[in-house]
């Protein structure tokens, strides 16, 4: 088993959107440490779609709660959109308005607020950015549309099905039309069908709008089509054909 | 967007249902405040509202409100004759309970000099005072009299000529007025069978004691326990005498006890109504404590019920004033809104209280500032609580 190398050259890295070098993560201290990311290092171009795989426990989470800035690693280098932002510590830039500015995320638990409905989800996301408000939840709207969710844009979350509360949610990140859009497992409460779709969907916003996507995701089928897919497996990045390699050897 | 409103708006039932509970609180507290001023509103409200520069009461004695006094009715006669005293009049008072407009009730009967004497109804509203010797009052209206309704006390009948408004004793009951020598009848004369019981009882010891029945009939008048004393003299004095020399005077000659009227307020402040206020004030700190408690407790719970939205709302970049926005609009919503409806409960029920209720605006204000600054200080705690919350706690589950 070999760490996966970074795919793009140093002439190539201003293309990159996301940029990670040596990212390590360790919970704990002592005996009890664990250390959940080890020297993890990739690049990703706007666009792209990158898919990670891996064991349960093997720091897919922890990775992407690291470069979407909710995690604070414990070493490494982080630079999106071409600026460093973690550095061995954070570089002191306002982390949580960089992240409504720049990254979408769509969790597994989709994280609603559950007394906004489907339409003012996604319209907060756009004020708490500046947005005023009745732009906000015209683009709203829109994004329903797109969805295929409008006829649903009152409901409260509490109603609204599991495949359509994550739809709701894919609604939020691409709100304030990021330019990557983070994933943990979207498709994990769905069924195929509806997995497919939300799978289809990311592809069409990553063509459409040169959105980087980076999704963790369990089900191999699901990852069609996608640019990149990365294994991990203890905390190392492992690139897909190494992973073929070291359960052949 | 407002999102407190929003997220009170998905259970507006049970935002109102805490408002009232948090609200009925509140009233308790202000009604708790008003009883605490009624107490001593009461209790000195005839003082307040008798028209006299002078107590005379009993010698020794802290009368006639604090303690017991009794005085010969004569006595004011000598107390005008006294240098300074422009007028002196008799002045009796008493509590009883008796069948009054269909139902038992506890009152105060004063009796007054009702030709021109001092110590008589000060403000009537409706009807005329008492004009006659006998058989006329003026009644407070919370007795439940009306103009012209008659009222048996003892062996008479009195007609009502007039209505005064919040005329109280010490205890809080309401006033009954009557001429001094109806007064006097109605508190020694229980009714004609007991009179006549007590009557023949003594005709019976004195012959038994030897006397003919015609020195009987003499000398029952003198047996029947003195109807010829009064509980103090109210003194109106000249323009211009000297308030201590008069009373020094009265006191010396008189060999009885004066008190101005501040100083027979500052007897019953610091005799009869201070273990009341020092009760009802213990009650009322209690009662602020415990509402401050619970009102901190809901405030709390209302932030705790939300940190997952919280904890979401920073995953999406919101930054700290919108969450403090959310947590603080909310609580002051609830404590501005309980304490509108503690307001509105206590004006609509305070005229129909048992006791009288005294609302200071002072301290219906003192009261808000105090539950304001209290719902304030734990949605502070929440709000510490809301930053302090990772945003990856929305991640988890
Ligand atoms: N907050 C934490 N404190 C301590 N250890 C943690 C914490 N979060 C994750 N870990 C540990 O880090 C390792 C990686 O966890 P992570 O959640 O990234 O796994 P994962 O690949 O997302 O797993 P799954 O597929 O089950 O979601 C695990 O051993 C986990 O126990
Ligand atoms: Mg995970």
């Amino acid at each position: 088993m070999h760490c996966a190398r970074p795919l793009h050259s140093h002439s190539e890295a201003d293309m990159s959107i996301v940029q990670v070098e040596g990212l390590r993560k360790v919970f704990g201290q002592g005996e009890l440490a664990v250390e959940a990311l080890r020297e993890v290092s990739f690049s990703v171009e706007p666009g792209e779609l990158m898919a990670l795989l891996g064991p349960s426990g093997s720091g897919k989470s922890t990775l992407l709660l690291c470069i979407s800035l909710i995690q604070e690693p414990s070493s490494g280098r982080i630079t999106m959109n071409g600026r460093k932002i973690y550095d061995n510590g954070w570089t002191g830039i306002d982390v949580r308005r960089f992240r409504r500015e720049n990254i979408g995320f769509i969790f597994q638990a989709h994280n609603l607020i559950p007394f906004l409905n489907a339409r003012d989800n996604i319209a907060i996301a756009m004020e708490i950015n500046g947005v005023h408000w009745k732009a906000a939840r015209k683009r709203a709207l829109e994004l329903l549309d797109y969805l295929d969710l409008s006829n649903r844009s009152s409901a409260l979350p509490a109603i609204l099905s599991g495949g359509e509360q994550q739809r709701v949610a894919i609604g939020r990140a691409l709100a304030n039309s990021p330019s990557i859009i983070f994933a943990d497992e979207p498709t994990a409460s769905l069924d195929t069908v509806r997995g497919t779709k939300v799978m289809e969907l990311l592809k069409r916003i990553a063509r459409e709008q040169q959105t980087a996507v980076i999704t963790v995701t369990h089900d191999i089928r699901m990852i069609e089509g996608f640019d990149t897919i990365y294994h991990i497996v203890d905390g190392r990045l492992v690139v897909d054909d190494a992973v073929a390699e070291s359960t052949t050897a | 967007m407002d999102l407190a409103i929003k997220d009170v708006q998905r259970h507006v039932g049970k935002f109102i249902a805490t408002i009232i509970g948090v609200g009925l609180l509140m009233s308790i507290v202000l009604i708790m405040n008003g009883i605490y001023q009624g107490n001593t509103s009461d209790g000195v409200w005839l003082i307040d509202n008798t028209a006299t520069d002078l107590w005379v009461v009993e010698n020794g004695r802290g009368g006639p409100f604090n303690e017991q006094s009794r005085i010969a009715e004569e006595s004011w006669r000598s107390v005008a004759a006294i240098s300074g005293v422009a007028k002196a009049s008799p002045f009796i008072s008493y509590t009883v309970q008796r069948r009054v407009a269909m139902r038992e009730q506890q009152f105060a009967i004063i009796g007054y000099d009702v030709f021109g004497g001092l110590g008589g109804p000060g403000r009537i509203v409706a009807g005329r005072p008492i004009a006659q010797a006998h058989y006329e009052a003026v009644a407070d209206m919370k007795l439940g009299l009306r103009l012209g309704d008659t009222l048996h006390l003892g062996v008479h009948d009195y007609t009502v000529v007039g209505l005064t408004r919040k005329a109280v004793d010490a205890g809080g009951n309401p006033l009954l007025y009557l001429s001094l020598h109806d007064a006097q009848e109605v508190l020694y004369d229980q009714d004609n069978r007991a009179r006549e019981r007590s009557r023949s009882a003594e005709t019976e010891r004195l012959i038994r004691s030897g006397y003919s029945s015609a020195e009987t009939q003499r000398l029952l008048p003198l047996l029947s326990d003195g109807s010829g004393t009064v509980n103090a003299v109210l003194v109106k004095l000249r323009p211009g005498a000297s308030i201590p020399r008069v009373a020094a005077d009265i006191e010396r000659w008189l060999y009885l006890s004066v008190y101005t009227s501040r100083q027979e307020r500052n007897l019953m402040l610091e005799g009869r109504l201070r273990k009341m206020a020092a009760i009802l004030g213990l009650f009322r700190a209690l009662l602020v404590i415990v509402s401050l408690v619970i009102i901190a407790l809901l405030i709390y719970v209302l932030t705790v019920e939300k940190i997952k939205a919280i904890a979401t709302l920073k995953l999406i970049g919101a930054s700290n004033g919108i969450i403090v926005r959310l947590i603080l609009e909310q609580s002051i919503v609830l404590t501005v809104s309980s304490f509108l409806f503690a307001w509105v409960v206590v004006q609509l029920t305070y005229d129909h209280f048992p006791r009288t209720l005294v609302l200071l605006p002072h301290e219906t204000l003192a009261s808000f500032v105090v539950f304001f600054i209290g719902g304030m200080a734990s949605s502070l705690v929440g709000i510490v609580h809301a930053l302090r919350t990772p945003p990856s706690l929305a991640l988890g589950g």
